[in-house]
This record gives C-alpha cells, sequence and structure tokens, in this order.
C-alpha cells in the first residue's frame, strides 16, 4: 500500500487560505478583541475575561480554532482551509527554536539540570505506573505500551512513535492520543486559573505544567496563557526546557517500552525490537538541535544582550524575535485548536481512558506539589 | 496488518495519510522545514536590524 503525498512544496499553494484564515484571526484577536477584553465590564465587573478568566490571545485563538473546526464547519475542517492549519506544527516547532534566543549556555545547564531531575523521574514512575495499571485493568499490552509512553513523555508523537514498535493498531493509538488530548485540553484551560489562584511564580508555574501537562503543544499554550511575555525567566522559557527534556527522552522511552513489550512475548518474531541505536537515528527530534544552535549564537552574543536578569536590557534584535516569535506561536495555536475535533475525542473510553486519567491526574497533581515542595532550590534564569 | 500509522499521522483517529497534521511526509521532514523556515526569520530580522 503505498502512503506517499506531494511534496510540502506542491502542497503549499493550496495551505495559503488556511494560512490567511489563521493569520487575520490572530491579527483581530490581538488588535481588537484583546484590547476589548482589556476595558470590558460584565455584570458590573471590571475586566472579568482577563482578570478573572486570565484570558489572552493564545486562549483566544485556541478557542477560535475549536469553534472553526467544531462549530462553523460541523467537525471537519473544509478541504479549502484544510492543508493551511496543517502548517501549525511547522509554526510551533518554528516558534520553539526560536526560543533558544531566550537563553544563554549557563542559563540552560541552570534549567537542565533541575528539569533533567524532575522529568527523568517523572517519565520513569509514569511508566512503571501505566505498566502494572494496564496489568491490573487488563489491557493488551500494545494498548499499554502506546498509553505509557503516551502519558509518560510527550504526548501524540511519543504515541505515534511507539506504535509500530509495540505492533500497535490504529485504534490503539487513537484510543491513546484522544485520551491524552482530551485530558490535555482540559489542564490547558485550568492550569493558568490555578496557577494564579495559588499565587505561583512563572518558574514555579513553568516547572509544574513542563512535568504535569502531556502534549507539547499544550504546554507551550499553558504557558502563554499564564504569562503572555516572551523572555528570559517567563513561564514559557522555564516550560519550554521542560518540554524539550521531555521530547529527547522519546527514543530512550519507546526503547524501554519496546524491551518490555517483547520481553513478555512468548514468540519473539526476529528482527521486528530495535536497537537504542537505531531507535536515536530515527526518532530522535531534530528541531531540537535546532534550538541548540540558536542557544549557541545567543550566547556568543550574535544577537545583542539577551536581557537576563542582572544585566544588559535586550537588544533591538532580541525584542524583535520575541515579538515575531509570539506571533508565530499565535499562529500555530490557533492551527492547534483547529486540530481538536470533539467527535474524535468519544473514541476515548473504557479502560484505556479509565487508566489515562487515573495516570494524568496522579502526574498532574503530584507535578504540582513536588514543585510545591522543592520551590526554594528551583532556580531562576 | 502490524501497523499503518506513520510519524506525522498525529490527528487523532486517523492513521492515514488523508489525516495527517502536517504537509510533511514525517516528523524529521517537518523539523528539518521548521529549522530552515527558523533561519530565514532570524537572518531576515538580523538584516532589518543591522545598521
Amino acid at each position: 500500500m503505498s502512503n506517499e503525498s506531494p511534496g510540502f512544496f506542491r502542497q503549499l499553494p493550496s495551505a495559503l487560505p488556511g494560512l490567511a484564515l489563521i493569520i487575520i484571526t490572530m491579527v483581530v484577536i490581538r488588535n481588537w478583541i484583546e484590547p476589548w477584553m482589556a476595558v470590558t465590564k460584565v455584570f458590573g465587573m471590571q475586566k472579568p475575561l482577563t482578570d478573572a478568566f486570565h484570558l489572552n490571545y493564545i486562549l483566544i485563538g485556541i478557542i477560535f480554532g475549536l469553534l472553526y473546526r467544531n462549530v462553523l464547519f460541523g467537525g471537519r475542517m473544509p478541504e479549502i482551509f484544510s492543508n493551511g492549519f496543517k502548517l501549525s506544527r511547522l509554526m510551533i516547532k518554528t516558534g520553539i527554536i526560536m526560543l533558544g534566543s531566550l537563553y544563554t549556555f549557563s542559563a540552560i545547564v541552570q534549567l537542565g539540570s533541575m528539569a533533567i531531575f524532575l522529568i527523568g523521574g517523572f517519565v520513569i514512575l509514569t511508566i512503571i505506573m501505566v505498566l502494572w495499571l494496564g496489568k491490573v485493568f487488563g489491557l493488551d499490552r500494545s494498548m499499554t505500551g502506546v498509553l505509557a509512553n503516551a502519558l509518560s513523555i510527550c504526548g501524540v508523537s511519543a504515541a505515534v512513535a511507539t506504535s509500530p514498535a509495540v505492533e500497535a493498531k490504529a485504534s490503539h493509538v487513537a484510543y491513546a492520543i484522544a485520551t491524552i488530548l482530551g485530558f490535555g485540553i482540559l489542564t490547558m484551560f485550568i492550569s493558568p486559573f490555578i496557577g494564579h489562584t495559588l499565587g505561583l511564580t512563572d518558574l514555579q508555574y513553568g516547572a509544574w505544567i513542563g512535568t504535569g501537562i502531556l502534549n507539547s503543544g499544550q504546554v507551550l499554550a499553558a504557558a502563554l496563557a499564564f504569562n503572555p511575555n516572551v523572555a528570559p525567566g517567563t513561564a514559557v522559557s522555564v516550560a519550554e526546557i521542560w518540554n524539550i527534556m521531555r521530547v529527547i527522552s522519546i527514543p530512550f522511552a519507546v526503547f524501554a517500552v519496546t524491551v518490555w513489550y517483547w520481553a513478555g512475548k512468548t514468540e519473539i518474531e526476529g528482527g521486528k525490537q530495535k536497537s537504542l541505536g537505531t531507535l536515536l537515528v530515527e526518532k530522535f527530534p531534530v528541531f531540537v538541535i535546532g534550538f541548540m544552535v540558536m542557544v549557541l549564537f545567543t550566547s556568543m552574543g550574535a544577537f545583542g544582550s539577551v536581557g537576563l536578569k542582572g544585566g544588559l536590557p535586550p537588544s533591538e534584535t532580541i525584542k524583535t524575535l520575541r515579538l515575531v516569535m509570539q506571533w508565530i506561536f499565535g499562529f500555530g495555536l490557533v492551527g492547534l485548536g483547529g486540530y481538536i475535533d470533539f467527535k474524535e475525542l468519544r473514541q476515548a473510553g473504557g479502560a484505556p481512558l479509565k487508566l489515562g486519567l487515573i495516570v494524568g491526574v496522579t502526574k498532574y497533581v503530584l507535578a504540582l506539589v513536588v514543585v510545591l515542595l522543592i520551590k526554594d532550590s528551583l532556580v531562576s534564569i | 496488518m502490524a501497523n499503518e500509522v506513520k510519524p506525522g499521522s498525529e490527528t487523532i483517529g486517523a492513521a492515514g495519510p488523508k489525516s495527517k497534521m502536517t504537509l510533511f511526509k514525517d516528523d524529521r521532514a517537518e523539523d528539518i522545514g521548521a529549522i530552515i523556515v527558523t533561519v530565514i526569520v532570524v537572518a531576515i530580522i538580523v538584516l532589518l536590524k543591522m545598521k
């Protein structure tokens, strides 16, 4: 069966209408809707949308994407806009690479060492918990394997990366993704509210959601929803280091779950289990290399002063980079909203949903508890 | 049938290329695309700010 699709450049012209819709949406939100929310009065309350519900251009953008797909277009993105919305992950990845301009190598080492400790611990504990609960609920081993990595590392990417290694069917992947995305959408909207209510700092909040939320796009959205500023020390700068650490661990976690899967099979079918080296080559997310190169250039002062705490203010180049990043993230997250399909989320159910919710909620709450316990040890940049 | 899921086929509930959440052939190609776009955007910003 051939799965070949036309090349990127051949599809690019057909992406323009969808791209235009995304751009127009974000321009309207940032120039008219957000300023209106900042002054509007509802039921005698001054600015309730921004002050009480903490809505900003990021959350509004996602809501617009959701409404386009699920309300305006009746659950299916029309052909004319479809390819444009497929550029949303490209935009999010581009923004994440550009985020490298927020850090110097010393800041990465400071944040990264904390992140490795938290992320590593949570990834291992989550895998163990899912494998155990999978046995308790009597789930198929392939389904358990996909859920283990989906819930421990990076949601959708991890589920897709694990599926061939554990012989998962498309339905397994669909169940796992529906479960984690359903849970993730909820956390994406409630986390900023919880963070503000608890009076968390950007550092504490970024560490919490970077550990507790399952999906890269949702981590980004929750961070920017808490504080839309893109600068060193803001929620997004912390959460994304956690996220990068987690993304890097994909090949290792895929290997661990693959070893578990094949160890439990009575007859090993030759050649199916891949080595860690092969998985590293095949699955390593190379956009992380782009991010590190960006950090290298920033550390060398290629873009001028970064604006770290106690240092010089950010250069004009860095300020422009951050402004562009905000727009790119805004565009990407409107597109992300357009990929949330309520009909498909209803596929989640039964034991996989139960397992997913138990593990997801445990991880989310435990991450908050751990961050609050170690808050004095967290190092700000 | 062992599996039909391709990297990049990330739309919920659909494993085929029809519902891929990317215009690229897989995640790796999309990562490289993001690096290229970043290089272009950063180069433009640096050139514009160069006086």
